[in-house]
């Protein structure tokens, strides 16, 4: 009997693992099947990767995701970090919170407000669009994480650095940057994951002109199961596992959530 | 070298005042101390000397030049801080090479800085090393190595033997004392341990609750010397004794329950008869022996409470007919004392009238 | 610190101003108006007081309350299992909690088509084993949206209630036990107040979202329901009309924040956490 509670929560954990690779597993698996329909195991089979891989329309959209992620984390992280460093412990602090309702509403108030607001000034969707869209949602994690960040630090590192001589700028590049790199490249690998999988903003943000990868994958669901769904699937995940790796290896330094 | 002036300091914080009226000179080229309880405010002195703080009135010189509005990193003066606040992601040598490359000096010139500092305060051996793996004296010395490199004017020190053990404390003493007199820095020593500031200061400042100074002196002045029941108890230990002024033929002040003892006044004083004063008596400057000794000006009988063995001394609370109890300090002179004073040995206290301080608050 | 460096603190809030609060605000104005150039009107909010609408917002605050029920329930004991474990296996298990939430929403929505589609997977393997003849209907319905929502929302339950269970100190439980409390006594006692913060973190973390959801209940759903999510993207895309949905945006954006609202302070009352009692008690 106690053997059974004490493995009750274990047994429970286990479950709910189970569940939560189920249809990982079975997206994996079945991207190495040799045949599409109907569902049984049919013997191993590259060939949907390679249908993948030869596909122009999809590279295409990797680029888009890209360079709208890529640029979401370089804008937001720059502007989030100078704006913390410009106003955390100074009389701007109350300032703040400001941005700490981009959490507050569901993703689809930002998405059609945003498409309301281009629509009337005429201002076309597309990946610059989304680009926008993407950095304010990304400063809604930035700036949380690297105010807590900040105010974790020793402060009086940064008054020894202008006791020292040097301007609040020197002390911003030599000294804050370096010390807050770990919570920087964390949030950054958080936002770009948070751009690069985003569907909602660019659904509505990113116009017929542009296409991401979420995008693609959406047109690519509405018609119809496919393998090569799977095989992209699979190699997302590779993708995303290095990212959470680097990710699960910063967090023990420091504290984001 | 410079001296630091403060003029009619006003500073509060959220609403409380925290110093007032403050008037403070610190003379030049000295190792001064500023010594008060915690909380009284003497840190919050350190950074507006230092421009982490901007006063809410006064005015603060260095030397001659009014330093005010100067922002931290614009004043000729330097900091070392209570917690270190070393820069975790760089080494020994760029630590302490900080402030050379801020100003732009070439790599050979840093080089030979930071090296001839490092030596003096006997790093050179470290400079590779990255902060974590240094121990808390050696931090210290980084922190202070850091500092001095500027040649500063003053040098700031915030209770920099707080996070150091015992042995280690009174050897940083000595070494700070040594630094002191090469480099002829002013510095200003603020801590709440009055052992240190006594041993390191040529002159010091004592400061109470309110953030006003009490008195200013040399260690010597303030501890044989103090002007008020505050810095008399802050300032090692003492036995406070409240009495009633008589001015017979001779002063003499009248201690309740006891009797009447001579009093020594100091020249200037005038005293009114019947006036409520007060003496300060050392522990150490009272003679305890159990037969009867000759040759005091005051003498007193009591019953010894309690024993309290120091190593050098030995401290005796002996209780007095009116109730109070008297802290006696004896050098332990001798392996083998002749007199053994035991608890409840009734014993024989004596003064002389010089060794106590009139104090009127 | 230099006050007059405050202007590079200028640009984020500038960006902020006017991808964030100017929309919202914009949306909040288009509410009030028509196309026509009348002005203010309330035609807009007349339009909404048709019980369909008040169905549709009823739906999604079941929906985002199941979901963040389930997530609750199911994420605390898991999250409580890996929180007590040593160092280098928390991290494991870390890791692979963490990658699903990595993996793109769209994929996994997918994947769970997969399974749960009349040909899909599980059917497959059911009427091929014999259990079942006829394909059981699991996708195209409120059990598959259930699933999907589950699925995806459960990391953002598990972040924060990692976090404070991961600072949970086991000391108390001890206490408790040795004041003679059994593991529910010390659960329902000791640890579920004092983790009471990250409940409330991660339950609104899953709530607010889910109330919005549009993308599963579309994927899997099979637009058999209509959700606040999907209505308002109804709207503003296929039905161009922005007034009539920003209405609608903003009657349901208050219908949340009331809700969220008079859901905390309920949950204070019934729980209040360890800062609140002493604030009272002084």
């Amino acid at each position: 009997m106690n053997f059974l509670k004490k493995m009750a929560l274990p047994m429970f954990v286990f479950l709910v693992f189970a569940f939560l690779y189920l249809p990982i597993i079975v997206l994996i698996v079945f991207s190495c099947n040799k045949i599409a329909f109907p569902y049984r195991w049919a013997g191993f089979s590259l060939e949907w990767y390679r249908e993948l891989l030869e596909s122009t329309e999809i590279w295409h959209a990797v680029k888009n995701s890209l360079i709208v992620a890529l640029s979401a984390v370089f804008l937001s992280l720059t502007m989030g970090l100078t704006f913390i460093f410009y106003t955390a412990r100074t009389k701007y602090e109350k300032v703040i919170p400001f941005f700490y309702g981009n959490l507050v509403f569901p993703e689809i108030i930002l998405a059609v407000s945003l498409l309301a607001l281009f629509t009337f000034f005429a201002i076309p969707t597309g990946l610059l669009a989304l680009i926008a869209a993407h950095t304010v949602l990304a400063f809604g994690f930035v700036v949380p994480i690297l105010a807590a960040r900040f105010q974790e630090l020793d402060y009086s590192i940064i008054e020894a650095s202008l006791d020292l001589g040097a301007s609040l700028n020197q002390t911003f590049i030599r000294i804050v940057i370096p010390l807050l790199l770990p919570a920087l490249v964390a949030a950054g690998l958080l936002v770009f994951v948070i751009s690069f999988d985003d569907f909602l903003l660019a659904f509505f943000c990113a116009g017929t002109s542009a296409q991401t990868l979420p995008l693609y994958i959406f047109a690519l669901i509405r018609t119809g199961i496919s393998p090569v769904i799977n095989a992209l699937s699979t190699l997302l995940l590779v993708v995303s596992s290095v990212g959470v790796l680097i990710f699960c290896s910063l967090k023990s330094k420091i504290r984001i959530f | 070298m410079k001296s630091i002036r403060l003029e009619n300091i006003k500073k509060s914080y959220n609403g409380d005042v925290i110093l007032e009226n403050l008037n403070l000179t610190i003379p030049a080229g000295q190792f001064f101390a500023l010594l008060g309880p915690s909380g009284c405010g003497k840190t919050t002195v350190l950074r507006l000397i230092g421009g982490f703080e901007e006063v809410n009135e006064g005015d603060i010189f260095l030397g001659e030049e009014n330093i005010t509005h100067l922002p931290s990193n614009k004043r000729h003066i330097n900091t070392v801080f209570q917690n270190y606040a070393l820069f975790p992601h760089l080494n020994v040598f760029d630590n302490v090479a900080y402030s050379q490359k801020i100003k732009g000096l070439s790599r050979e010139v840093i080089a030979q800085k930071v090296n001839k500092v490092l030596k003096t305060v006997h790093l050179e051996h470290h400079k590779n090393k990255f902060i974590n793996q240094l121990s808390g004296g050696q931090k210290q010395r980084v922190a202070l190595a850091r500092a001095i490199i500027n040649e500063p004017d003053v040098l700031l020190l915030d209770e920099p033997l707080t996070a150091l053990d015992l042995k280690l404390r009174e050897k940083v003493l000595i070494e700070l004392i040594d630094l002191q007199s090469k480099l002829q820095t002013t510095f200003v020593y603020v801590t709440h341990d009055q052992f240190e500031a006594l041993t390191v200061a040529d002159q010091m400042a004592i400061m109470n609750q309110d953030g006003q100074i009490e008195q200013i002196g040399t260690p010597k002045e303030i501890y044989e010397f103090p002007v008020s029941i505050f810095v008399a108890k802050f300032v090692g230990t003492t036995n406070i004794l409240k009495g009633i002024f008589h001015n017979g033929s001779t002063p003499q002040i009248e201690l309740p329950g006891l009797g009447f003892f001579q009093l020594a006044v100091p020249e200037n004083k005038e005293l009114v008869e019947g006036k409520s004063i007060y003496i300060s008596l050392r522990p150490e400057k009272i003679w305890i022996s159990i037969p009867e000794t000759p040759g005091f000006s005051n003498h007193l009988t009591g019953v010894v409470e309690s024993i309290v063995y120091q190593g050098r001394s030995t401290q005796y609370n002996v209780r007095l007919k009116n109730d109070h109890l008297l802290s006696i300090f004896e050098q332990n002179e001798e392996h083998f004392p002749r007199q053994v004073i035991d608890y409840g040995s009734t014993v024989n206290v004596y003064w002389q009238k010089e060794n106590a301080v009139l104090l009127e608050k | 610190m230099n006050n007059s460096s405050f202007f590079k603190a200028v640009p984020a809030l500038l960006w902020q101003f006017l991808f964030f609060y100017i929309p919202l605000l914009f949306v909040v104005v288009l509410s009030f108006t028509d196309g026509t150039t009348s002005g203010f009107t309330l035609k807009n909010y007349a339009l909404l007081f048709d019980s369909v609408y008040g169905s549709i917002v009823l739906r999604s605050l079941i929906l985002a309350f199941l979901t963040a029920t389930l997530c609750l329930l199911i994420g605390y004991p898991l999250a409580y299992f890996i929180a007590l474990k040593k160092r280098s296996l928390k991290n494991v298990f870390l890791f692979f909690i963490i990658l699903p939430f990595w993996t793109n929403l769209l994929v996994l929505t997918y994947a769970w088509f997969f399974i749960l589609d009349r040909d899909g997977l599980l059917n497959s393997l059911l009427m091929n084993i014999g259990v079942i003849n006829e394909p059981l209907a699991l996708i195209n319905n409120f059990f598959a949206i259930m699933i999907v929502m589950f699925y995806c929302y459960l990391p953002f339950m598990i972040m924060p209630l990692f976090s404070v269970l991961e600072k949970f100190d086991l000391n108390l439980i001890e206490a408790s036990k040795d004041l003679g409390a059994n593991q529910w006594q010390t659960l329902w006692n000791v640890i579920i107040p004092i983790t009471m913060p990250g409940i409330k973190a991660g339950f609104l973390l899953v709530f607010v979202p889910a109330f919005g959801e549009f993308v599963i209940p579309l994927l899997v759903g099979g637009d058999k329901y209509m959700f606040v999510g999907t209505l308002i993207s109804h709207y503003f895309l296929i039905g161009q009309n922005k007034f009539a949905g920003s209405a609608f945006t903003v009657l349901s954006s208050c219908v949340l924040f009331v809700v969220v609202f008079f859901v905390s302070i309920f949950v204070q009352k019934l729980f209040p956490s360890h800062r609140e009692i002493r604030e009272t008690e002084l």
